[in-house]
């Protein structure tokens, strides 16, 4: 009888401590899976422009993915804005945390971060061959010798037109080729008349004309040195104001408040042109029912400025690997897509329009096709073309907050104030702020 | 079926501890079960009871935390209906390039400077003129063309409120970067225009709203926002968002308005605690789900809880069981050997053994035995005391009528002259008389009763002749045993009077001899016979006339039986015409 009941008992307890063994087999089951999650490292991307860099991106992704199956890759889209704020506190606070593992930045504001945030991006050293980038685009993206940015696209500029409206107004696209600002004033004046459409679109917060008019004559808003403010007596940034001045007395400017509106503009039909960086062609590609009323000519010069060319450059940005998490996978895969895939490159260009700078891939046949929507201009290589004779300038560390000042001015210009003045107050303005 | 029969007479032996297990099992199994339910259920009630208060803290904070970003979105809302420069932006006709760009350009100012204002928060801001003019702070929030904008229905319900701000739902669409938004909407209104002159959006990304509160959540602790219309607009559970849900609006609506804590709701198969909140502000509902099988199922490892308590029971079941065995063992023996005593068998004694209370049962039932059986003997003894009393009494009566017959035959013998026949009859009277009156309890030895039964035959032949001879065989073995004294003689003499009352004359043969143990001793005679209507019944004497002494042949038997027990005694068989035979069975 006890020998039973020992063994019963026994029996008992075989069964609980049958019974938590088993949850620790479940639990040790959970643990696995975390660790599997925690090895696929997914790479966070942040950039703006869903019809340009969002699109370049994921199409590298894609690329990547499909050699790589288990890489997580996202694409975030911000305004550059917003993306500039954000980098400005995640780095300030020195927490990374929240930040993602590449990003873009424009190659204006690209040397102030390298410089004022040493040791928060990534060098990429042997991921890339410095050597196969368009060399004006390897200042802005390095830093003390060291490589830190991937180059993306041209920031090369053309001139959009309506061949239909030029057309009505009595123009061909020829006439448009080479022109200066003072001619282009008055084709618009001609266009307005005869079409009742505007020349072009203008927001008064974005003086991206200001800057593709000075560089086209190899000036800037900072000396050579990059921090010196080069505004007063700057005879060119003075033309290009004058000549700013005379577009909005011809009264052939739409004012925009936008991004939205601005791509409204053209999409809508009612500019006659876009004076703007190639980085437009997919937004303008956007409206399909315009397809053949566009052309692509070189940007206008400054007339009085004698080293101005039909070439210059807005935006432009490249791609940075921040020193966080994920690093190592981030470049990686940034130097096995934009960093070297020629194919990339050119479905880049087919797919969205994207001008790169990454040399190989200009050899290929994309880049020399011609483009229906543009009346089988091969606009491509047009830009190739411009791309190589934009006046190189040294952007420096402050476009923009020279820009700041350099829009109230330009107000204050608009509003009667003498340019010299606008232009020195614009100066000891600067001086004062960047010191 | 054998089988079944003795398994359940196994069962109706036991029927005591059955009984007692059986009750004791459906007492602790029912025990067992309505503690385990009754904890289980009064903790699960504490814990809905904390939780429903810190939930409701919880949805306090988050309350006054929404109020505060209400308070921001109210105004901006309030520093762009005031401006004049924003109010011209949105009224005014185009003008010239020039005038229209000092126009933007203020209009910016303006909208920069209320945005600065609003600090860190991540709030896109649009507004939409009546002009068609429109301006978005950042083209993530709103991508759309002013026409899309003013085609949306958060502009026509904002035409409907008329001028008061209100919290709308926007889903995701390629517009607004595929995210999804609460959009705070106003209608500009100004004194002296009959319509609105435009509206101003305030584009929250879901994602951003969505942080106020996710700290508070965790998994099975869920919160959400409902719209009047039962739409999700906002949850943790992101994959919700969006989606219409009336049984949860209408459980926030009852809570909301009747001020209940909580409410138990099972939505789409889950069971979940409701606390909810209105947010008048934001004419939103604010719900907070506990998944009960989540949180209390954490809580409580219900496998667990019935595995712990059944083996509890187990344990305790099992004691019981040993314990009733054991209590109820002595009873079962007690009363297994008492139901065996009542088979004519006193003997059966009690091993006294068990519980303190069997022994003093056993020790007792063993007492009563005891003195039943003395009284028995005592009975037994008493009979036989009287019975030999009896005998005795009946020994010693020799019939006069025997004594008369033989001495007037003794008296003729001596009167014819046969002086020595007449000594002879003498002296066999004498010795027959010595030997029968003198010590009536002792046995005798074959022998010396054979001795007495020449001298009974030779009295009677004297008087009646010899028409009637006697022969004895006896084997040699046997002379040495003993007997009752007496024993043989009544059956002689039955013989002689009753078995030839017809035939004149015949032979009686008086045979004994021994077998094993057994003594036969067989009385034959070839007389008339008769009918026997009882075998088993020894005929009574009739007359006692001429008896020698007062023991019948009926006698013989009940003394055969007292003296020596059951199987030995006398049996007779008789033919009618061929004689009786006698046969008598004693022990030696």
């Amino acid at each position: 009888m006890k020998k039973k009941a020992t063994a019963l008992l026994l029996a008992g307890f075989m069964l609980l401590t049958a019974c938590s063994s088993n949850s620790n087999t479940k639990n040790e089951a959970n643990t696995g899976t975390e660790g599997n999650a925690a090895g696929s490292q997914k790479i966070t991307v942040w950039a703006w422009d869903k019809n340009f860099n969002i699109a370049a991106m994921n199409l590298a992704k894609d690329a990547y993915v499909a050699k790589n199956p288990d890489a997580q890759i996202e694409v975030v889209e911000y305004a550059q804005d917003d993306i500039i704020q954000k980098l400005n506190t995640g780095l300030n606070s020195g927490s990374a945390s929240g930040l993602p593992n590449i990003v873009l930045i424009e190659d204006y504001r690209a040397q102030s971060f390298l410089q004022t945030y040493p040791d928060a991006f990534q060098e990429l050293g042997d991921a890339i061959k410095t050597s196969d980038f368009a060399e004006y685009k390897l200042g802005p993206t390095s830093f003390n010798g060291k490589q830190y940015g991937v180059p993306f696209d041209s920031g090369v500029v053309g001139l959009y037109v309506r061949t239909d409206y030029l057309q009505e107004a009595g123009y061909t696209v020829d006439d448009l080729q080479d022109i200066d600002w003072q001619q282009y004033i008055e084709i618009g004046k001609a266009v307005k008349a005869k079409t009742g459409k505007d020349m072009l679109t203008q927001d008064p917060n974005d003086l991206g004309l200001i800057r593709m008019m000075i560089q086209s004559a190899g000036s800037w808003y900072l000396k050579e040195d990059g921090t010196t403010p080069d505004l007063k007596d700057n005879a060119v940034l003075k033309e290009a104001f004058e000549s700013y001045k005379e577009l909005m007395n011809a009264d052939i400017v739409k004012v925009n408040s936008d991004w939205s509106s601005f791509l409204a503009g053209f999409n809508s039909g009612d500019v006659a042109s876009v004076p703007t960086g190639n980085w437009i062609t997919p937004s303008v590609k956007a409206s399909a029912d315009q397809s053949g009323k566009w052309a692509v000519v070189p940007f206008p010069k400054l007339k009085n400025a004698a080293n101005s060319v039909h070439a210059s450059n807005l935006g432009g940005s490249s791609w940075y690997v921040l020193n966080n998490d994920g690093k190592e996978a981030a470049v990686k895969f940034l130097g096995a897509t934009l960093g070297s895939d020629v194919a990339l490159y050119q479905k880049l260009v087919t797919d969205v329009g994207v001008v790169g700078t990454y040399k190989p891939a200009a050899e290929g046949e994309a880049y020399g096709a011609a483009d229906e929507f543009f009346g089988g201009q091969k606009v491509i290589a047009d830009f190739a073309k411009w791309t190589a004779e934009i006046p190189n300038v040294n952007y420096g560390l402050h476009t923009y907050a020279i820009e700041d000042i350099l829009k109230v001015e330009m107000q204050n210009f608009l509003n009667g104030t003498e340019l010299d003045k606008a232009l020195s107050d614009a100066q000891s303005q600067a001086e004062s702020q960047i010191q | 079926m054998g089988l079944m029969e003795n398994w359940l007479r196994k069962l109706r032996d036991q029927s005591l501890f059955s009984k007692i297990f059986v009750v004791m099992v459906i007492s602790i199994v029912l025990v067992t079960v309505l503690i385990t339910t009754v904890t289980a259920q009064m903790s699960q009630r504490l814990f809905v009871q904390t939780f429903s208060i810190t939930n409701s803290k919880i949805i306090d904070q988050i309350k006054s935390a929404l109020d505060n970003s209400h308070y921001t979105t109210v105004n901006t809302a309030i520093n762009v209906g005031q401006s004049g420069v924003i109010r011209s932006f949105m009224t005014e006709k185009d003008g010239s390039s020039l005038a229209n760009f000092r126009r933007y350009y203020s209009m910016r100012d303006q909208m920069d400077r209320i945005q600065s204002g609003i600090g860190a928060a991540n709030i896109g801001l649009s507004i939409l003129g009546g002009n068609g003019r429109s301006y978005t702070s950042d083209v993530t929030y709103w991508s759309g063309s002013s026409e899309q904008l003013r085609n949306n229905p958060i502009t026509a319900a904002a035409q409907e409120q008329g001028g008061k701000l209100f919290y709308s739902f926007m889903d995701a669409s390629p517009l607004n970067s595929e995210s999804r938004y609460l959009v705070a909407a106003k209608a500009l209104t100004a004194p002296g225009l009959t319509k609105p002159y435009g509206t101003l959006y305030m584009f929250t990304r879901e994602s951003d709203f969505r942080k106020s509160y996710a700290s508070f959540t965790s998994k099975g602790n869920d919160v959400m926002f409902l719209d009047t219309a039962g739409r999700i607009v906002s949850s943790n559970r992101t994959e919700q968002v969006g989606s219409l849900s009336p049984e949860l609006l209408n459980s926030a609506k009852q809570i909301a308005e009747s001020g209940l804590a909580s409410q138990e709701l099972t939505l789409g198969g889950r069971e979940v605690i409701v606390l909810a909140d209105y947010l008048p502000s934001y004419n939103f509902y604010i719900v907070n789900l506990i998944d009960k099988n989540e949180t209390i199922g954490t809580l409580f490892d219900k496998k667990m809880l019935f595995l712990i308590g059944g083996a509890i029971a187990a344990v305790a079941l099992l004691l019981i069981y040993f314990l009733t065995k054991r209590l109820t063992k002595s009873l079962r023996t007690l009363v297994k050997k008492m139901s065996n005593v009542t088979k004519k068998n006193f003997h059966n004694y009690m091993a006294v053994t068990g519980s303190y209370e069997t022994r003093q049962l056993s020790t007792a039932f063993n007492y009563m035995l005891r003195e039943l059986n003395d009284y028995v003997a005592q009975l037994v003894e008493t009979q036989k005391e009287q019975r030999n009393a009896e005998l005795a009494a009946l020994q010693q009566q020799i019939n006069p009528h025997f004594l008369y017959n033989t001495l007037a035959s003794v008296n003729i013998l001596v009167q014819r002259g046969s002086k020595e026949q007449a000594t002879e009859t003498i002296h066999a009277l004498i010795s027959l008389l010595q030997n029968t009156i003198s010590n009536v309890k002792e046995t005798i030895t074959v022998e010396d009763e054979l001795i007495n039964l020449k001298h009974y035959v030779f009295i009677t032949q004297v008087r009646n002749g010899n028409r009637i001879k006697v022969e004895t065989f006896v084997s040699p073995d046997c002379m040495s045993a003993k007997v009752p004294k007496l024993i043989l003689q009544p059956f002689i003499e039955n013989a002689f009077f009753h078995a030839f009352n017809i035939k004149s004359s015949g032979y009686i043969y008086v045979t004994i001899m021994k077998d094993r143990d057994i003594l036969h001793c067989e009385v034959v005679d070839t007389g008339d016979g008769m009918d026997l209507d009882n075998k088993e019944t020894i005929p009574a004497s009739t007359s006692s006339r001429q008896l020698f002494s007062g023991i019948g042949i009926r006698n013989v038997h009940d003394r055969l039986l007292l003296l020596y027990g059951e199987p030995y005694g006398v049996s007779i068989t008789s033919t009618p015409g061929q004689g009786t035979k006698v046969s008598i069975r004693i022990p030696c």
